[in-house]
């Protein structure tokens, strides 16, 4: 046997949730999972791997499928508790090329090889005893082993589920991995290093990695959040005209291209956030993720996500004063607060005047030369909040989203997800951020950086990490 | 780091040369220099740099700074000279008035080099103002013109304003160096071929001590070490010169000796003014342009990736291969039937017990000459035993929301052999009433329809 690294085998009957609890702990949406039993025709391995050494190995498996004539031909060899492993490894070999036992030795042999045995049953439909010929073939295995409920329908029988199961099983555990988050995951990886002795420094090794590996995720994501806030406020879209004039039609279409641009940098960033987080199949579909029938620019994205006019004058009029206080400071005050009270006039009234401005358009060029329409940077203070709560919505979705799952995920939130995140400090400091990206200057890396720190903290808050 | 690293490591990274896997491969190869990420991405570059075409950009690029700016220090130099030769022309007629002199080797430094730090400190905004006003600056936009700036790969290069304000502010240190060794060098030249009689000259009413005073203080810094090159107050009252009257002054003839003696000042003055303290603020921007080359390329996205990518372990918790593909198995035939009788030769319960059959029969409404339990945690003995008793009109009640096993399958196969009809009917949990839900049906349909039995019925 190899000793080298843990391995466990997801075993049970067929259509339980096998795949979805293989899926969901290797954060792998390539498994394919339906409710036609017998989806899973090979066993397939799942290693968390770091730096090319695998720490653990997962092995999603077929289903019994001939419980009860395995059983039997188990006991025709009548032998004692010490020898029932070898009676399983006899059988292996016996029925090797037996197509009737395909699935059964499919998922036999990594257990025989070594690997822990986590028996999947369904809590949401009642106990039977079908399930007692498998778990008993199980216990010949002699392998450590443990039981997950995993929960498919509303229905719980997770009681009578349990009792049966602690019959067979050294621990049993209710593990839904459509809802798990993050930390019952781990919480999971726990369970399953205590199963064996020495498994318990290479889980804990294993836990740690796995920390660090979704600390890599957040990081990215903050990144990309952050990389679409600058681009999008900095964006500024040219058009050449054709006449010294602009007419109507022209900076009509500017305007569109401009937010055409805004919403294809959002959507590529969605898709950048999915392929962090491995949901490949959320790419596939067409669409997959958008807010359905609410887009950037609509009122319904600036009731959700952005801030009411009052919320906006009372952080542009702080954000002013501030600006106006480091002229008093630099002063001695010498300026009676002028400055400060002048900064805070002026950051409240840009904020009310620029409440429903998008931004300016600009006749640009030279007097002989060609002229062309200009427009951004985004000169509206709203948008940056309405982006950011869209972006850090999506990221929260993503990133809680089972592996397992494969319906078409809505997009649908209510203001309570804005209060979840953002608090008047917060709003402030983001605000002064959104100022810097907005202005024409060089944006600053430390400043993108500070920024990003900032998303990270939020979307910690908001995944709940 | 220097400008040509800098280049070649920013066109390197545009190229993606390594994967991540490789990447992190070299992080582990060098693990003491995790925590120097400049050093990192050096070793880094050296092990990829045969990827890049040649001659490289970062190539061209440094060469071309390096020829624009050894013409413009030629240039500077002979200026300073001619600068210098022309403030200590000496015609025997008039004296050389010296505040001419220390105005170009200790005013004008001192301004430079105070605008000079100021530009460094505000070189952190792309609109540098104080870059802007530079000579190099314009000098350099004037070199742009030249053909070998005008190749198209040059045109390809993007200097961050960071580094291009930085770069500009050391080359104006350089060449305002060079330009005080053309003043020196000026100096040297004509006390060595000339009799040069010095005086100071100015409308301001100056006495001598004032002077002498003033003097002293500029020269400070060597007064302790080289007292011979601080001129005396005897010095100063004798080469006062005023041009009233055009002649000079016959007392200063008397002391010409004398008064060739200030070229021990003004030399000790261009050399710590001009030369020493412009070199000092040359290596500071020397120094300013390597922190901002270091920033900068840390600052690139790209660079920040490799930096996480070689620091980071690689985790992987995905399956390698791609998985079988399902095999739909939807073909075949099934017969399906939509009511019941009330009576059938008998009722099998697979994986019920009799009394779960008895009371089900009962919920469904109907009867039979025998109800057995089969399947579940029956022995296959028993499986047989009920097949053996089977005859006729056959019920099987199955729990609609199990998935079909193989087991069931054989069990049906073995049972179609001995009765005439085997009506599957699936049935849901108590709590449903036993009415299945109509999924869970399909489910065992398409299983059944595998079978291709006519003898198997399927109670929808």
């Amino acid at each position: 046997m190899n000793f080298s690294h843990p391995k466990f085998a997801v075993v049970g009957h067929p259509n339980k949730g096998k795949s979805s609890i293989v899926a969901s702990l290797a954060l792998d949406d390539s498994v394919q999972i339906s409710d036609t039993p017998g989806t899973t025709l090979k066993k397939r391995s799942f290693p968390l791997v770091a730096d090319g050494k695998i720490l653990y190995e997962l092995y999603d498996t077929p289903g019994f499928q001939r419980a009860r004539h395995v059983l039997e031909w188990l006991k025709k060899h009548d032998v004692s508790a010490d020898k029932k492993q070898e009676a399983v490894q006899s059988f292996l070999y016996a029925h090797q090329e037996d197509e009737r036992f395909r699935d059964e030795i499919e998922l036999l042999e990594p257990i025989m090889e070594g690997a822990g045995i986590i028996y999947v049953a369904d809590g949401s439909k009642p106990y039977s005893q079908e399930y007692e010929a498998e778990m008993e073939i199980l216990r010949w295995t002699g392998q450590p082993s443990m039981a997950l409920i995993n929960l498919i329908d509303q229905a719980d029988y997770v009681q009578e589920w349990k009792r049966a199961l602690e019959q067979y099983f050294k621990m049993v555990r209710v593990f839904n991995p459509m809802t798990a988050t993050f930390k019952k995951h781990l919480q999971l990886l726990e369970s399953m290093a205590q199963l064996k002795e020495e498994w318990t420094a290479p889980m804990k090794i294993s836990i740690k990695y796995f920390e660090q590996y979704h600390e890599q995720m957040l990081c990215r994501t903050a990144e990309t959040i952050a990389q679409l806030m600058a681009e999008s406020l900095a964006h500024v879209e040219r058009l050449t005209l054709k006449d010294k004039e602009a007419a109507a039609t022209e900076e009509k279409k500017i305007e569109e291209m401009y937010k055409k641009t805004l919403r294809d940098l959002e959507y590529k960033s969605q898709k950048n956030i999915e392929k962090i987080w491995h949901h490949g199949h959320l790419q596939k579909e067409e669409k997959s993720l958008a807010f359905e029938n609410m887009d950037l620019f609509s009122k319904q994205s600036a009731s959700i996500f952005g801030l009411t006019q009052k919320e906006l004058i009372v952080t542009g009029a702080t954000g002013g004063a501030i600006t106006g206080a480091g002229v008093d400071l630099l002063l001695a005050g010498h300026t009676l607060l002028l400055g400060g009270a002048i900064g805070a006039v002026i950051g409240g009234a840009s904020a009310y005047f620029g409440f429903e401005k998008l931004a300016k358009i600009n006749l640009l060029g030279q007097k002989l030369g060609q002229k062309y329409l200009q427009i951004g940077p985004m000169e509206n203070q709203n948008f940056p909040f309405i982006l950011l709560g869209r972006a850090l919505y999506h990221a929260q979705t993503v990133a809680s989203v089972s592996h397992a799952r494969r319906e078409k995920l809505k997009l649908e939130t209510n203001q309570a997800f804005k209060n979840q995140w953002m608090d008047e400090s917060k709003r402030k400091s983001l605000y002064r951020y959104h100022k810097k990206f907005q202005s024409e200057a060089k944006i600053d890396a430390e400043d993108i950086k500070t920024y990003e720190k900032m998303i990270l903290e939020i979307l910690k808050k908001c995944i709940n990490v | 780091m220097n400008l040509r690293s800098y280049l070649l490591l920013d066109e390197l990274l545009k190229k993606h040369p390594a994967t991540h896997k490789e990447n992190r491969a070299f992080g582990l190869e060098h693990p003491l220099e995790q925590n120097r990420p400049i050093r990192q991405l050096f070793l880094w570059m050296e092990k990829h740099i045969s990827v890049l075409r040649q001659p490289c950009i970062g190539d061209l690029f440094s060469s071309y700074v390096y020829t624009v700016t050894l013409i413009l220090c030629i240039l500077v130099f002979i200026i300073g000279f001619f600068s210098g030769i022309g403030l200590l022309g000496y015609s025997g007629q008039e004296p050389v008035n010296i505040i001419y002199f220390l105005a170009m080797v200790v005013f004008v430094p001192l301004l430079t080099i105070a605008l000079a730090f100021l530009s460094m400190l505000k070189a952190h905004k792309a609109q540098n103002l104080l870059v802007h006003i530079s000579p190099a600056f314009w000098m350099e936009k004037i070199a742009e013109r030249l053909s070998y700036a005008k190749r198209a790969d040059m045109k390809k290069i993007k200097i961050d304003p960071l580094v291009g304000n930085w770069l500009v502010i050391e080359r104006s240190q350089l060449l305002a160096w060079v330009f005080s060794w053309g003043l020196v060098a000026a100096l040297l030249g004509a006390v060595i071929t000339k009799d040069i009689a010095f005086a100071w000259s100015t409308t301001l009413k100056v006495s001598p001590e004032e002077f002498y005073d003033f003097v002293n203080m500029i020269a400070f810094a060597w007064r302790d070490f080289v007292p011979e090159a601080v001129p005396s107050l005897e010095l100063i009252e004798q080469s006062r010169y005023f041009r009233l009257g055009e002649k000079v002054d016959a007392r200063m003839i008397r002391h010409a000796s004398m008064l060739g003696e200030w070229w021990k000042f003004l030399l000790c003055s261009a050399l710590f003014y001009a030369i020493i303290l412009r070199f000092g603020m040359f290596l500071l921007a020397k120094i300013g342009l390597r922190r901002a080359l270091k920033k900068s390329i840390l600052s690139q996205k790209s660079a920040v990736r490799l930096l996480h990518e070689m620091n980071e372990p690689l985790i992987a918790s995905t399956a390698d291969g791609a998985e079988d593909s399902l095999v739909k198995t939807t073909q075949g035939h099934l017969q399906e039937i939509k009511k019941l009788n009330t009576l059938y030769d008998g009722v099998l319960g697979w994986s019920y017990s009799k009394e779960e059959i008895a009371v089900l029969s009962d919920a469904i409404g109907i009867a039979a000459s025998f109800m057995l339990s089969v399947g579940g945690n029956n022995s296959l003995a028993n499986d047989a035993y009920a097949v053996s008793r089977s005859y006729g009109e056959m019920l099987l009640c199955i729990k609609a929301w199990e998935p079909p096993t193989m087991d069931f399958i054989d069990f049906v196969q073995a049972l179609s052999q001995q009765a005439d009809k085997i009506i599957v009917v699936p049935l849901g949990t108590p709590q449903e009433a036993y009415q299945p839900r109509s999924n869970a049906v399909q489910v065992w349909a398409r299983k059944l329809a595998l079978l291709q039995d006519d003898k198997v019925w399927l109670k929808i």
